[in-house]
Formats: structure tokens, sequence, C-alpha cells
């Protein structure tokens, strides 16, 4: 088969190819031979998964996101609060409340000091708390955002907003953006890939990691540790994979018959794409098999295999952007504290959240930096929004335990690697950490972060729909050169 | 044409530069003009829309100039210098500006300066008068000449067998002037597969093969036509398409995606196509069904098209942020289902490129913004589908109503044993003391609390409805006028509810006028920390009339009893009454927090005018849509029927006719076809479909050569006939079809056949995929239920729409997840087992078998080397299962499976992940 075309895709990329390119296509199914740059070309522009340049050189090449869906608490983990400690209990002044939305606090509530300790960690100085004991190893690793805001406080949307940069349906996700600018170097591994745990789906369900408007090639695809991997990878019962390969090659053999008598590229694509999905009921339970790593690997990330959590999840991180995967997106769920259950108690269920994930996500950076990967990943970590120095009051009552309402004015992200700085805290809030009072930032600025450290100015990566080009950092966005290195 | 389609005419005479243009203008008519004449719309235009208008436009005006509108192009600018002098481009700051060399005040401003070319264009237009010329796509339809028939007529080479269609001459005169041929017709075998997929989307059975194969005369082509436009598979076939327009789903979306029972609406829409409602009646019935005299149930069922929209019960959510959003999602849809413009920009800032100003967006959300839904977690208003025993008590009430007083009352009353409105729902509510909404949803007031409800009318009202639920036992409401410890006009108990809520009448002292109510809830037996009651909504009602007449009582009792009645809800629009009326506002830069100046319902200056004789109401608004003079509509929907035919539309942007959208490649024939639609087929969708699937263009066989395809890639001038994949409800309701599977069953809930386990994991749901059992597993996939935040995994594999957004075309990708689905699901795997036994016993060798189940998926005989290339598959496969009998045993799921059976099998699923089965040809 022509391996020059196993990639063409997409009749919508032919016709923006226009005519010309059209033409290199006929030469090769005509059987010419191409050129080396005429090869080159058809596929940048055929395939929409071709590995494309960005607008200038990324410092990083893949990202890896961790989301904590639900929001965990920057009160408990990053932002350190002593003032807060000592209001602790004293009612909220109403200054703060005038003119505010809240999802669940009505009428005063009562200010809730910080529920963990605190310490200066590294040679950065930066505070973790106590919830984060292995984490604070990797300290100098990573830049903080203390000053991160959104205007988006129900979690369907504002996880749309993170992650679309927009709380509304139908636009593409970061790791769509990602792959339609960069295309993937892994021709048998989706080229964005969706790990989830913590027993749901993000709020907002399968939209997170949608390609809105743009072609679906450019979703994300979701992994999964129990069942197929990826879905119907499987072999049906009673068909063996020399059988499968005899079945792939049975179609493709008539196919190129008609393609003879038809000459539409369709047919050769989905020749190609038979061909990978066929090396993809390989490649991919190879790289979602976790059972060959070593035991120390184990160790480091407290992984046990089979389990659908974040550990595995971690450690299938590094495997998929250690085989060039461009995005891969992990969500965990199970963040929302508001202290109606000990499960979303500041105190007690958060700090149990937090053990699921301290080991992993230390060790996933370690992982990646002795593997020398981390140099050029991009690894991103937050929620949707962040949670109030009041302790929620729900139905204008106290909670039964400790908890805090979502707040959109000021929440902690932290990024490392792919270029970032390391051991750096940009952005402060004010003594009780309601607002930022230096270094604010908001969601969108984070997004033009991350496509900057790809190689992309946030500004001109964009897609043409309905009659005008569309962006992820909607009409603003700014990068945080203060954490950039 | 009327007035006011010359938006740039007439109104602009009140400007003095222009009224000095136009009469220069016509004087320079008169004197002739030998200069090429400039075009606005094609040659200017795009000047400005890449160049000017992301600084000059609607999104902002750089130094108080914007090229938009002629009026603001030629008012004064920040420097006092006129940009544009018609008829003076040496004059005309704006040439100046973009001449400079100096980079300062060079325009554009730090951009690449415009070409040579660009710039004499641009002069030539002033100097010929800067006029404004209308998009093509805001100027309605004019009769067209159809093309030289001889033409068209020559270049068919006599083949054609159907009725001669000026689609064909439209599309004859096109090729001519590219010098490209048209193909011949295809064979009969591929067209009529063809013909079945696009009409019924399935493909015919061997019946329907032989009896056109054998079918000899001039018009058996014809007849299976009119055979498929009365299928009932034709409804549920292009239902698929309509249903992505109206974003259909069987949740309501947002975090808990919960179920919600509109099944009805999408069985509306299978019908009204299978009886061809004409597309004007299809627009009312679903924009306004509620607001035509007399509603049918039916009628109200369709006004579900704009219930579709999202409804978030997250906990914390205000509702009345989420109906915002609904109502700001139903403008956008309405705009780009019926006029593909893209309205939704117009939220946050006049149009950038188009002539719609911010205002007009929130003019056009007036028509919506009365309806009665509010984002309450029961989705009211609902129509409630009675029992049969019960339906006839509400015709009996209706009578009795309508005899003791008049027809006005025996509506309302129908009406609020049918949908329950008007009444008022707790996030109404204000003042709360000692009490809340539970998880923001509904009433719950603690022991002595209280909450107020304002301005109520308690004028003829005889009694407040509760409809509570409370577990408790001695619980009291009591309602004070106008303040806490106000009159009190209504007290009752609170019994202990037994299941689900109940309508509690609580009997109101007669009083007249409007007054602040203040409910104050008391149970002093119960927890100081829980609510007395868990109240859903408020009703304010008068008595039945006729209360002294006999069988007044047992009419109560009904009355109360229906409101108890089991019944089955879908969700619809009714219209605000006059006392819960809204006002619209602007809101600034689109967000609703920050209203501005009110505004009425009023449709955009740019297009047709409102007609006198309608209200300013959503029927009025359907109405306009559907005016002969407005340019869109027809335009709009022949549009998206051609695409669905050819896979691509004549406007290849179906969802945006505006200024950045594609231009028509034959503008000629939509104009035609468009004017039809309206005037000869009134507005009948099957008229339009015949007439495109009888002409010659359609009926061309679609092989390409590498002439071609270079010529024409996407095939947008029609040398060839469609060649397109099939759609995600296609690809499998043709596996189901030719395995024997399929089921005719049509209507009802939505269906759950097989999917892998874990797929559902939404929040706070509780919900499950419970698979459905016995034919329903094999419905055609219209009838697969829809979830919004996890879809039914091989639609969207195959560009399905998660139905979150109205979706007007399907872009359509050929990936490695498609041939996993096609190859691996569950489903495919059964219907290639029941395929594979099907092809078993229609011959007796397996070569036969082989090419009758070729046949009965792409109709053609099986080519030879193809027939090879399967059969000595066949061979190995039949090898490996004679020798792993136990394998055969797990393909076929049985313990009788013999090699024979399984090796057919992987040969049905061979055929059934062809290439040529998976397109169109």
């Amino acid at each position: 088969m022509n391996e020059e075309f196993k990639n063409i895709s997409r009749r919508h990329f032919l016709y923006e190819s226009a005519v010309g390119l059209g033409a290199f296509a006929l030469g090769s199914l005509t059987g010419c031979n191409l050129s080396t740059s005429a090869k080159k070309l058809v596929d940048g522009v055929l395939d929409p998964m071709a590995p494309k340049a960005p607008h200038f050189p990324g410092r990083a090449k893949r990202v890896i996101y961790l989301h904590m869906a639900g929001a965990p608490s920057q009160f408990e983990l990053f932002d350190y609060k002593p003032e807060l400690a000592k209001l602790n209990n004293q009612p909220c002044p109403p200054s703060l409340l005038e003119g505010k939305r809240f999802a669940f606090i009505r009428g005063t509530p009562k200010l809730l000091g910080p529920q963990a300790n605190f310490m200066q960690r590294g040679q950065s100085g930066n505070y973790v708390s106590d919830y984060l004991p292995h984490f604070s190893q990797v300290v100098d690793e990573v830049s903080f955002l203390k000053g991160v805001h959104t205007d988006q406080f129900n979690h369907a949307p504002a996880q749309l907003f993170v992650h679309t940069g927009s709380p509304r349906l139908g636009r593409p996700s970061i790791g769509s953006w990602a792959t339609y600018g960069l295309g993937s170097e892994n021709k048998n591994l989706p080229g964005f890939v969706v790990l989830t745990s913590g027993g749901n789906t993000p709020d907002a369900g399968k939209s997170v990691w949608g390609s809105g408007f743009l072609p679906s090639v450019y979703q994300g695809v979701q992994c999964r540790s129990e069942g197929d991997p990826v879905l119907f990878l499987s072999d049906p019962e009673g068909i063996d994979r020399e059988l499968k390969k005899k079945t792939i090659d049975a179609i493709n053999d008539v196919n190129r018959q008609h393609f003879k008598e038809y000459n539409d590229p369709e047919t050769l694509t989905r020749i190609a794409q038979y061909e990978m999905a066929f090396r993809m009921q390989i490649s991919v339970p190879e790289v979602m098999d976790i059972n060959n790593e070593p035991d120390y690997i184990h160790q480091l990330y407290g992984t046990t295999p089979g389990q659908a959590s974040f550990a595995n999840n971690c450690l299938l991180a590094r495997k998929l952007v250690e085989k060039d995967v461009r995005f891969v997106q992990l969500f965990d769920w199970g963040w929302d504290s508001h202290g109606t259950s000990s499960d979303g108690a500041i105190d007690i269920g958060l700090r149990n959240k937090c053990r699921e994930i301290d080991r992993a996500m230390t060790a996933l950076l370690l992982d990646l930096k002795q593997r020398g990967l981390l140099e050029e990943t991009l690894v991103v970590w937050g929620g949707e929004f962040g949670r109030t120095p009041m302790q929620e009051n729900r139905e204008n009552k106290n909670n039964p335990f400790l908890g805090r309402d979502h707040h959109v004015e000021a929440f902690t992200m932290w990024m490392a690697g792919g270029g970032i700085k390391k051991g750096v805290s940009w952005g402060e809030t004010d003594e009780i950490g309601y607002y930022p009072i230096n270094g604010k930032v908001s969601v969108h600025d984070v997004q033009a972060t991350i496509l900057n450290q790809l190689g992309f100015d946030h500004e001109k990566l964009t897609y043409q729909f309905q009659g005008r080009p569309f962006r992820l950092t909607d009409v603003s966005g700014k990068v945080i050169n203060e954490i950039v290195s | 044409m009327s007035i006011m389609r010359i938006p740039f005419g007439i109104r602009t005479h009140f400007f003095k530069s222009l009224l000095v243009g136009s009469v220069v203008l016509s004087i320079s008519i008169l004197a002739g003009c030998k200069n090429e004449k400039i075009d606005f719309s094609s040659q200017v235009k795009p000047i400005i829309n890449k160049h000017c208008i992301s600084c000059h436009g609607g999104v902002k005006r750089s130094a108080n100039f914007s090229l938009l509108f002629r009026k603001e192009a030629l008012d004064t600018v920040e420097s006092g210098k006129p940009a544009i002098i018609p008829f003076d481009a040496k004059h005309s700051e704006m040439i100046r500006r973009l001449t400079l060399t100096n980079p300062e005040e060079r325009m554009p401003y730090k951009e690449e300066p415009l070409t040579k070319e660009e710039i004499d264009i641009l002069k030539k237009w002033i100097d010929q008068g800067a006029e404004w010329g209308d998009h093509w796509a805001y100027v309605p339809p004019k009769p067209i000449t159809i093309p030289d028939e001889s033409i068209a007529l020559a270049s068919m080479g006599g083949s054609s067998t159907s009725e001669e269609s000026p689609i064909d001459y439209f599309v004859q005169e096109k090729l001519a002037d590219m010098q490209m041929d048209p193909s011949p017709r295809a064979d009969k075998e591929t067209l009529l597969r063809r013909v079945y997929l696009d009409i019924t989307g399935l493909p015919p059975n061997a019946d329907q093969v032989r009896k056109f194969m054998e079918d000899e005369s001039e018009n058996a082509y014809a007849a299976v036509v009119d055979e498929l436009l009365a299928s009932p598979s034709y409804g549920e076939k292009w239902a698929s398409w309509w249903l992505d327009l109206a974003r259909y789903s069987d949740t309501k979306g947002y975090e808990r995606d919960v179920g919600r029972t509109i099944w009805r609406y999408r069985d509306w829409v299978i019908k009204a196509l299978n009886d061809d409602m004409p597309f004007d009646q299809f627009t009312i019935e679903q924009l306004a069904g509620d607001l035509l005299p007399n509603p049918t149930d039916d009628q109200l069922i369709a006004t579900a098209f704009h219930r579709n929209t999202m409804n978030n019960d997250e906990g914390g959510t205000e509702d009345e942020e989420y109906r915002v959003a609904a109502l700001l999602e139903r403008v956008g849809t309405t705009w780009e289902v019926w006029q593909s413009t893209t309205m939704a920009c117009v939220q946050c800032h006049t149009h950038p490129y188009d002539p719609f100003v911010h205002e007009e967006f929130y003019q056009s959300m007036a028509f919506f913004n009365n309806t009665r839904d509010e984002d309450t977690h029961g989705e009211h208003p609902n129509l409630r589908m009675y029992r049969k025993e019960d339906s006839s008590k509400v015709e009996a009430i209706r009578n009795w109503v309508l005899k003791n007083e008049d027809q006005e009352s025996a509506f309302a009353v129908t009406r609020f044993l049918k949908t329950l409105e008007p009444k008022y729902h707790p996030h109404d509510f204000d003042e709360f003391i000692n009490g809340e909404l539970i998880d923001t949803k509904w009433l719950g007031i603690r022991n002595g609390g209280s909450a107020r409800l304002r301005q109520i009318n308690l004028t003829d009202k005889d009694y407040v409805l509760l409809n509570h639920t409370t577990g408790s036992v001695g619980g009291v409401v009591e309602i004070r006028l106008d303040k806490f410890n106000g009159e009190l006009v209504g007290k009752a108990n609170l019994v202990k509810t037994q299941k689900g809520r109940v309508a509690l009448p609580v009997r109101l002292k007669p009083t007249t006028g409007a007054h602040d109510l203040y409910f104050i809830f008391k149970n002093p037996s119960i927890n100081s920390l829980h609510p007395v009651s868990n109240v859903e909504w408020f009703a304010f009602r008068s008595d039945l009339p006729g209360k002294d007449k006999p069988g007044y009582d047992n009419m109560e009792q009904d009355f109360f009893s229906l409101l108890q009645a089991p019944v089955d809800n879908t969700p619809i629009m009714i219209e605000n009454g006059p006392e819960q009326r809204r006002t619209t506002h602007v809101f600034e830069r689109g967000n609703w927090l920050v209203p501005e100046k009110e505004v009425q319902p009023e449709t955009p200056a740019s297009l047709n005018p409102f007609p006198e004789n309608l209200a300013h109401d959503r029927l009025g608004f359907a109405y306009w849509l559907l005016d002969p003079q407005n340019p869109l509509t027809s335009r709009v929907i022949v549009n998206r029927i051609w695409e669905q035919l050819f896979g691509y539309g004549i406007v290849e942007s179906l969802e945006d006719f505006g200024t950045q959208g594609a231009k028509p490649t034959h503008p000629e024939l939509l104009d035609w076809m468009a004017l039809q639609m309206m005037n000869e087929y009134s507005w009948s969708l099957k008229e339009l479909i015949r007439e495109i699937v009888m002409s010659d263009t359609y009926c061309q066989d679609s092989r390409m050569t590498a002439a071609s395809f270079e010529a024409d890639p996407t095939n947008r001038w029609l040398a060839r006939g469609p060649r397109v994949r099939l759609s995600a409800e296609q690809v499998r309701d043709q596996a189901l079809a030719v395995s024997g599977l399929l089921s005719d069953k049509m209507y009802g809930k939505s269906v759950m056949p097989y999917q892998p386990e874990g797929i559902w994991n939404t929040v706070y749901n509780n919900e499950d995929w419970e698979m459905s059992e016995g034919e329903d597993q094999f419905r055609r996939s219209v009838y697969i239920y829809s979830k919004r935040t996890s879809p039914y995994p091989s639609m969207i594999m195959f560009d399905g729409s998660s139905r979150e957004v109205c979706v007007s075309r399907r872009i359509r990708t050929n990936t490695p997840l498609q041939a996993l689905v096609t190859l691996n699901d569950s489903s495919f795997v059964v219907a290639s087992r029941s395929f594979a036994e099907r092809m078993l016993k229609s011959a007796d060798n397996p070569q036969d078998q082989i090419r009758n189940g070729y046949a009965a998926l792409v109709i053609r005989d099986m080519p030879q080397e193809k027939l090879e290339v399967v059969y000595d598959f066949y061979k190995e496969s039949l090898e490996n299962y004679s020798t792993h009998q136990d394998e055969a045993e797990k393909l076929m799921v049985s313990k009788n499976a013999t090699p024979e059976e399984a090796a057919m099998t992987t040969v049905a699923q061979v055929l059934l992940n062809l290439d040529e089965v998976i397109m169109k040809e």
C-alpha cells in the first residue's frame, strides 16, 4: 500500500488544501513516487494528526494536566494564612459578602481557619501543608500561582471554563487545541488521552475533553483501567490476532481494488485507519499495562496494577508521554469539601484525598525528571475554582462538618517542567486569602501560558468557525511571564 | 420588495452627506458610467472584513470610525475629517491613511499594508459613490430564469429516465463554464442503494431490489422515489437530521445530567416528517404551538423544540442564571436553524461583520423571554398526559366550566389541569426567616420561619395550592397579608404526606388587589433544624363555577384528584400571563447581571419588516420568519436538504450565510429552489427532496478520475454523483437491516441497546444504562437513548452529535476508532453472526453465499477479483476454526457452532467493514 497515503484524512482538509495539493495526492495515487518534500507537504496538510511546527520553538513538547475535580481547598494545601487562623469562628465582614454570589453560603457565615499545619519547604521556602508530606520534596521544581481567579462558581460551567475557555458547551478543550496545533508524534496511540479516577467522570461530563467545533479527530480518547483500555479495543472472543490481521488484510485488499475503480482518496484513508486500528490494538494495551514496571516504580508511585486510581493514572501518564502522546489529561473526582459529610470535610475527607494524590504526583515529577522528560513536559495541577475562607452555612445553618463553599476570587494552581521556573511562587492573596493582592491571573492567562510553553501565540492559534476565528482564550488571556524561565 | 428592505436606502436619506451622494449618484447613472462597476459585496466587503473591520466595525470603533454600515462610515470620525467622501477618493481620509509611508499613521495600524490592487478597488469604489451593497443572503431571492435547456439536455447524453429537472440546467451551465463534463447516470443498483439510504436511511431488501430491477418502465425510478417518500422509515431517517438542529436529548445536561422525558417530541418530529407537514407549519408549531388558538396536545409537544435546552440541577445554582442561559441559547439556536445567521455573536456586541447591532439580539430575545420555564428541577411547565379515564374527567370539567362560565375560563381550567400553569416557584420568594431553598430548589422553612411572595393579585382567588411533601405530623402554614404579623388570610394543617408531593389547597379570605404574602410555617414538635415542609410550587386559583349547581361537588373532587393523577410529563413552552411578564433588557457585554436599557420584541432592521398585522410575540416571530419577503428561511432549509443529499451545501457553511460564511456555488439554483419551495411546493419537504433526487445531477455515477478529483476534490460543482460516508445512524442501521435484526417498531421511550460497562459515571445521578430487552435492542438508532454528557459510543465515534448544542452539520471524519467500532463493538459482532446465518441459508456453496452477502449490502454483483480475496479469506478462516473448534464456539456463543458458521461470520465482518459499504456511492 502507498505509505504516503496512509495518513490522508478528512475531505475537508483536502478541500482546504485546494487543487494544488489534490494534484500531489493523485500523483501518488497513480503510482508515482513523491519526493520527500512533497510527501511532507502532503502529510502536513492532509493528515490532521501529522506533526506540525508551532509558532515558535516551544519549551514543552507535551502536557500532563492534573485536574482535581470538585476544587481542592487552597487553604489546607498551599495558601498559608496565619491571620485566618486567628480569626477562626469570627463572623465574616459584611464588606466581603455584599454583591457576592455563592453556591450555598447564606446570610453571614463565620471565618474558618486553616485545618492543616504549614511549613516552609525546600530551598525556595514555599509553604506546603502537612496534608502533602511527599510533595514537600519537589516543591523546588514547581511554580505556584496563588492568585488564579475565575468567574464561574458552579462545577460544570467552571470546569468547562478551565478546559475550553468558555463556561458554555461547544468549544474545543485545551488538549484538542494542542493536538490541532501540533499533531501527534506517535502514530500508534491517540494524541490526546484522558484518564479519570475517583469513581466519577468530572461534573461537566465528557465535554471537558471534547473537540467542540474542531474535527472530532482532536477529541480526547478516554483510556480506562477496567474493561477495554480504549472502547472496542479488544477483539471479539473467538477471533485471535492472526485472524484479525487476515480480516483487516482482506478488507484492505478489497478496498484497494475498489479504489482502482472509484479513485476516491477517502478509500485510501480508510485503509490506513484500519491498519492503525490494528496497531493500536497492540500498542494501547502495552502502554496501559503497568504490570511490567519494576517494583521501585510501584513503590515510588504507590501503584497497584488493576485499580482505577489516581496513582495508576500518574504512572500511565508518564508512560504515555514517554511514547510521545501530546496531551495527557487526568481528572480525579472527589474534591468538593463542603462539609456536608465526612468525605466532604476539610479535616477528614480532604486529608484522605490528599493522601491519594500526594505520593503519586510527587513520584510523577521525580520520575519524569530522572528520565529527562520533565524538561520538555509541562505538568499542570489545579481545580476549577477555590474555596471560601468561610465555613459553609448551607441553608443558613452550620454544616455538620468543617467545609468551605465555592470561591471564585482566588485559588492556587501549580505548574512544573516544560520551561516553567523552579521554586517560584507568583501571586499573593490578602490576609484571609479572599482576594489576590498581587499577581492576579485569570483562567485565560493560565491557558495562554500553557499554549505559550507549547510554542503558540494564544491569540494566533485559531480556528475559523461561524464566520470568525475562535481561540481557546476567547478575547483575553496574557502569558504569565513571571513563571516562565 | 418593501421599502424597509433597503436598509441603507430610505433611512440614509436623512443624512445630509448621503442626500448629496444620491443626487450625484442619479446624475452619474443618467450620464452613463463607462468604468466597470465595483461590486461592494464581492470586491469591497472582503477587503474590509480582512483588513479593517476588527478595529472599525461592530466590536471596536477605533477613532469613532466604523465600516459596518454606510451611515456609520460616512459619519464624522474623531479627527473631524470625513473618512469617506463619496465620488472623491482623492480627498477621502481613508485612502490617504492607507497609502501613507509613516508607520505610525499608515493603516492598517501595525499590520501589512493593503496591496495596490486592493487600494485601487477601494479608490474606484469611492469614486463611484461608495455605495453599500447588500450581502446576497439579505436580499430576497428574485425570480430566476432557468438556463438554456438545450445545453443541459445535450450534455446529459439523453440517458435520462427521470423527469428533467431545472436543477440540471443550473448545474450544467456551471459545468460548461468550468469546462467540466458531467458523469453518466449511475447503474441501476448503485442508484437504488443511494436513494434508499438517502430517503429511508436503510438499504433496500432483496424483494425491493428485485422489483426495481425487473421494472423496465420509464418511471421505475420515480415509482421507487414515491414509495420511499411514503414509507414510515423516511420520517425516522430525516428525524435524526432535525434532532441535531433541535439538540434533542433524553437528559437535562450539566453536572447531574439526569433523564428527561421528552421523547414525545422526537415522535412528533417523525410523525410530522412522515405526514409531510409543510415546513411553515412545522416551524410555527415548534416555535409557538402554544400560542395558536386552542392548541392540540401535539402542537404543545411541538414546542418542546425549545425545551431541549439544558436544565441545571447542580446544587447551588441559581435558577434565573440558567433560565437566562437557556434563553440566550434559544435565540442563538433559532437564528442558526432558520436563518443561518450567527446571532450568538451579537449577544456581547454588535456583529463584527454582518448588519446586526447589539440591541437587536435582545430585541430577538424579547420574543422568547416570556415563557413559564424557569430552570426548575421539575422542568415546569410540562404537558401532563393523563390516562384515558382521567382524560375524560378533564374533558368533563372543561364542559362544566364552558356551560357555567365561558370559553376563556374553560380554556384556563384545562390549561391548568394539563400544565399546572400559571404557578409560582420557590425561587420567586424572598425575605427568608429561618428557612431557605433546600438544595437551592424547594422551599424549606423551619418552625416559626417565613418567606415572602411579592405582589400577588388576590382578586377572585379562592385558594392557593401548595404542592408539598412533609414527613412529620402537626405542621401548619399561615398566610399573612403585607407583613410578617399582618392579617391572617389563610391557614391550613400540613398533613403528613404519604408518597410524593400533594397539592394542598389553602382557602383564602376574600381579598382584592395585589399584596405581598408572608408564608409562615410552624411545627414545634420537630427538630429545629428541619424544615416543616418541602414545597415545590404555589398556584392561586378560583373555585370552579356553578357552585350551586347539582354535580358541583363531584366536579370539584375530580379537579383535585386529577392534580394527583398519574401522568407522563413532557416539557413544553407556555407563555407568561400578564402578572408574570418579564421585561427584557440589553445585557452589557452579554452579561445577564448587568442589564441596561429595556427593549421590546423586534426583528433586525436589515431584514424584512415585521408584518403590521402580527402581534410581537413568538407566533408573530414565526410568521415573520416565513414571510415571503424573509430572504433567508427558504434558502436555508433548501440548503440543508441539499447538504443531506450531496454531502455539502450549496452554501458550504450551513450555519452561516453571513458575509464571513461560504459563498454559494450555485446561487441561482439556490434561489430557484428557495422560490419553488415557497411558491410551488407550499413548503413541502418531500416535494423538494423528490425534485432533487429525480434530477440527473443526483443520479450521476460517483466514480472519480484523477482529473475529476483534481478539478473538484469535494465535488462542489457536481460533475459526478455524491460519494459520502454514511452517518452514524446509517452505519448501525444498515448492519442491523442486512442481518435481519432490525426492528420496525416505531415511537416510544428511548431504548438502550448494548453498550460496554462503565460508560456512565455521572456524579449525583444514580441512573444506569439498563439494557433494553428483545427487539428494543435492535431498534433504529434514532430511538437510542441520548445522554448529553455520555453519548452512545458508536454514535459519537461516527461524528454523531452529543446534542449539547445545535449542530447544523456533522463534520465527517475517518478515524481508527471507527474501525474499532465496526470490527469489535459487540452490536456489530451480533449483527455479523446473523448476517452470516442469512448468507449461509442463501446458497449451498460458500462463493455464492459470499456473493449474496455482498449483494445484500451494495446491491451490485460482486466482481470476481473481490470475490477471490474474500473467498481466500473464508478458506483461511475456515481452516482456523476447523482446527480450533473452541474458538468457533466462542465467536458464535454456541456449543453447536460449526466452523462454517464461524468462518462466514468473519466474512460478514469483512463485508460490513468495506469502504463501499460504509460509504454511499
